[in-house]
């Protein structure tokens, strides 16, 4: 037989937790963490802006910024040419061009692999959709040329990318298959305390703990 | 007439129908790789089995005969079931290459793994038998063992069509693989179908390969140009080109096939230069661009004088009969009821006999081109002229004094070509006024006076009328560029600028006219010449 339901007043459960020092020192306390960082900003302890071209933020593991095209232990790109990352893009800004490969086990490479980074909207479909883990994105984001054409990125340019180690890479589903393939060493970067963001500890529960039980009460 | 139940629904099959057969004509589909409605039945594939009542085990649907009061179920758990394990055990050594496999998109075991399948592998990919992959059967072909499923449509294909038995299965066990003897090419005129009918990727498209992937493409249904026998195919484009070419089944032409020629015709469309716009020879005899209304104002001047001052009988018609009919039959309707020529021809000479001959007892005929039966039912050809030949000696003996001259380069080139050009620049060279209407730019239009670009096969709508006078309608794939014309349109703006109607607005329009007006087209619609088209004459 199910138990009836039991009403809980909730009022009278607050009027016994409240005390005097929680009301009003509670203000107290708020007032206390506003000037203090207050005095951590006018006395340059953090900084609300950062130097850009100098400094950079660093952004998420999973930013999908320009792409990569990953390779084989020999070097030469794990692309198939199977047109899925084409097939999957809605901004229509892949170019492939297939060609024969002379091992049989391969079949199929890439002759040409075009991004139009100008095109590209990087929703990072392609990604999702490779089915070789040929195409990852890196965080890197100043995608900048004088020239159209130099926005027109080709096998070469999305394969080696010098800028890797400055911005590391971004969003691909397979770590760790990705990131054993990929060879190289991220610069490491100081930690610098940004303003607006409250770094808490990591034992420090924000909640408390409040057990409720039905049957009880 | 059996009539038999199947899932419930009664069904009136023909009789000597098996029951894959009767379930297909009436909208059922029963899974199947080894069946095919063009190829003696195997039953090696066990995909079609079907629960048949009163009897003890599942049978094949395309083995089993429909008798009359049967009771087949082909949806119930236990053919569901027994379908699944069909497809795991094709599916045991199956290499999964799909993102380099060229069949991937149309490939039976993707289509039948999302229906009944989707079942996980039990076998890891290093565990499966390896076989050989990247053979080179010939100039058409090209053979990966490993994704074969064994359905020998490839082998009963050489065996029972061809009859050349090219392939077979080799090895035994898990090990079977098909394939040729000692990997000889296949030098065959047919090889390309084996490609088709493939249900999987083990046999794909030497031409097609890596080309396109195939859910890029759209199709447009259409009729082979290579020669007078018409198959029907399948013009697969993207983009304003055309990546491949297929049959589709018509059992009256073609069944399934289509022979290589055909196959690889489209190709001959890009090999020379197109013309971008009608040109005119001016004053100083050079060939200079103009506009249409400027070409079309001016041939009719020049032909309405030429009728003037020597009568009609000194224009000559020359017709190709690559041309479609409707194209035809507004050439004759300007030339011939406007401006009361009576010379018409499209032949090279007289002993141009083997208009009807077969070049071989599976599909192709010695004439290459798809319309000289709708040249002939339009009235165009011409005993007393008899082809070229005669046209050239009545213009040297000054009988001939201008001449109508559409010409497009044959689909399926052979030697003699080159001759028959040799012998229209013969004829323009003679005549005192030439047009020419043709697609691609060649050195045999030097000295005509006007020069229309057109739009050749694959271009235009239109319908084609083959050697048993069955007339078929051909679709539009690709929008041509520049400032082309289809024929029909051309001679429409010429019968408007002599003053004549012209109500034309498609080539479905001036069909329907030719029907009205031609006494071998007559009555027909043209509905009647999509699958399998209507025979005429």
């Amino acid at each position: 037989m199910k138990k009836p339901a039991k009403v809980i007043n909730v009022t009278e459960r607050a009027e016994s937790e409240s005390s005097f020092a929680k009301d009003m020192l509670g203000p107290l306390v708020g007032m206390g963490l506003t000037i203090n960082r207050m005095m951590d900003n006018l006395t340059g302890k953090v900084n609300a802006t950062i130097r850009y071209p100098e400094e950079r933020r660093a952004y998420s593991d999973r930013f999908r910024g320009a792409h990569i095209l990953t390779a084989r232990e020999d070097g030469s790109p794990r692309c198939v040419a199977c047109y899925m990352c084409a097939t999957a893009c809605p901004a229509d800004c892949i170019y492939i061009e297939p060609a024969e490969h002379p091992d049989p086990l391969i079949e199929k490479y890439p002759a040409r692999f075009d991004i139009d980074m100008l095109r590209c909207v990087f929703c990072g479909f392609c990604v999702d959709a490779c089915p070789e883990e040929a195409i990852i994105m890196s965080r890197e984001t100043e995608i900048c040329a004088f020239t159209r054409e130099e926005t027109m990125w080709d096998i070469k340019r999305l394969m080696s990318r010098p800028e890797l180690p400055e911005f590391g890479l971004g969003y691909r589903p397979n770590e760790k298959l990705v990131d054993s393939t990929i060879k190289f060493t991220p610069k490491k970067k100081e930690k610098k305390k940004l303003a607006g963001r409250v770094t808490l500890k990591e034992d420090v529960e924000m909640i408390p703990h409040v057990t409720f039980d039905p049957t009880k009460d | 007439m059996p009539k038999f139940t199947l899932n419930g629904q009664e069904i009136d099959a023909k009789p000597g129908r098996t029951i894959i057969q009767a379930a297909q004509e009436h909208g059922i589909e029963i899974p199947h790789y080894c069946y095919h409605p063009d190829l003696p039945i195997d039953g090696n594939c066990r995909m079609c089995l079907v629960d048949v009542e009163k009897m003890p085990k599942l049978t094949p649907a395309c083995t089993t005969m429909v008798n009359e009061g049967m009771v087949v179920r082909s949806d119930n758990e236990r053919v569901k079931e027994a379908v699944r394990g069909v497809l795991e055990f094709l599916l045991i050594n199956h290499p999964v290459d799909c993102p380099v496999c060229d069949q991937a998109g149309e490939c039976r075991l993707q289509d039948y793994y999302m229906v009944y399948g989707l079942h996980t592998s039990e076998i890891p990919l290093e565990m499966k038998v390896r076989k050989r992959k990247v053979i080179d059967l010939g100039p058409m072909v090209v053979l990966d063992q490993e994704r074969c499923v064994l359905c020998s449509r490839c082998i009963r294909f050489f065996d029972h069509v061809t009859q050349t038995g090219e392939m077979q299965f080799f090895g035994r066990g898990d090990h079977v693989a098909i394939g040729t003897f000692e990997d000889r090419p296949l030098e065959n005129p047919y090889s390309g179908n084996v490609v088709d009918i493939c249900p999987v990727g083990a046999l794909t498209s030497r031409d097609f390969r890596f080309k396109c992937r195939v859910w890029f493409l759209h199709a447009t249904d259409s009729v082979c140009g290579g020669c007078s026998t018409g198959c029907a195919v399948r013009i697969d484009h993207r983009d304003g080109t055309i990546f491949r070419v297929i049959p589709r089944r018509n059992p009256e032409v073609n069944e399934s096939w289509l022979c290589d020629e055909g196959r690889l015709s489209f190709h001959e469309l890009n090999k020379a230069p197109r013309i971008q716009r009608p040109l005119m020879k001016g004053r100083d005899g050079v060939q200079a661009p103009v506009t249409w209304e400027e070409a079309i104002r001016s041939i009719d001047s020049r032909l309405k004088e030429t009728r003037a001052v020597s009568g009609g009988n000194s224009i000559l018609g020359f017709a190709s009969p690559l041309a479609t009919n409707e194209a035809l039959f507004l050439f004759k309707r300007y030339l011939g009821d406007q401006l009361g020529a009576t010379q018409f021809e499209f032949r090279v000479d007289c002993e141009d006999k083997n208009l009807l001959e077969e070049e071989d007892q599976i599909l192709r005929h010695f004439d290459k081109h798809p319309n000289s039966t709708g040249a002939i039912n339009l009235g165009l050809m011409n005993t007393q002229l008899c082809g070229i030949e005669g046209a050239i000696e009545a213009a040297r003996a000054g009988r001939i004094k201008a001449g109508v001259v559409i010409y497009f380069n044959p689909l399926v080139r052979r030697p003699r070509d080159e001759e028959v050009e040799g012998r229209i620049f013969e004829l323009i060279d003679v005549l005192e006024y030439s047009v020419v209407l043709a697609a691609h730019k060649s050195e045999w239009q030097e000295g005509a006076n006007v020069i229309l670009p057109v739009t050749p096969w694959s271009e235009e709508d239109g319908t084609y009328t083959n050697f048993q006078g069955r007339v078929q309608f051909a679709g539009k794939a690709i929008e041509p560029g520049g400032d082309t014309l289809a024929v029909w349109e051309a001679f429409a703006m010429l019968l408007h600028a002599n003053g004549a109607e012209s109500p034309w607005m498609s080539a479905e329009d001036v069909f329907a006219t030719m029907t009205e007006s031609v006494a071998a087209y007559k009555g027909i619609k043209l509905d009647q010449t999509r699958l399998p088209g209507v025979i005429v004459g």
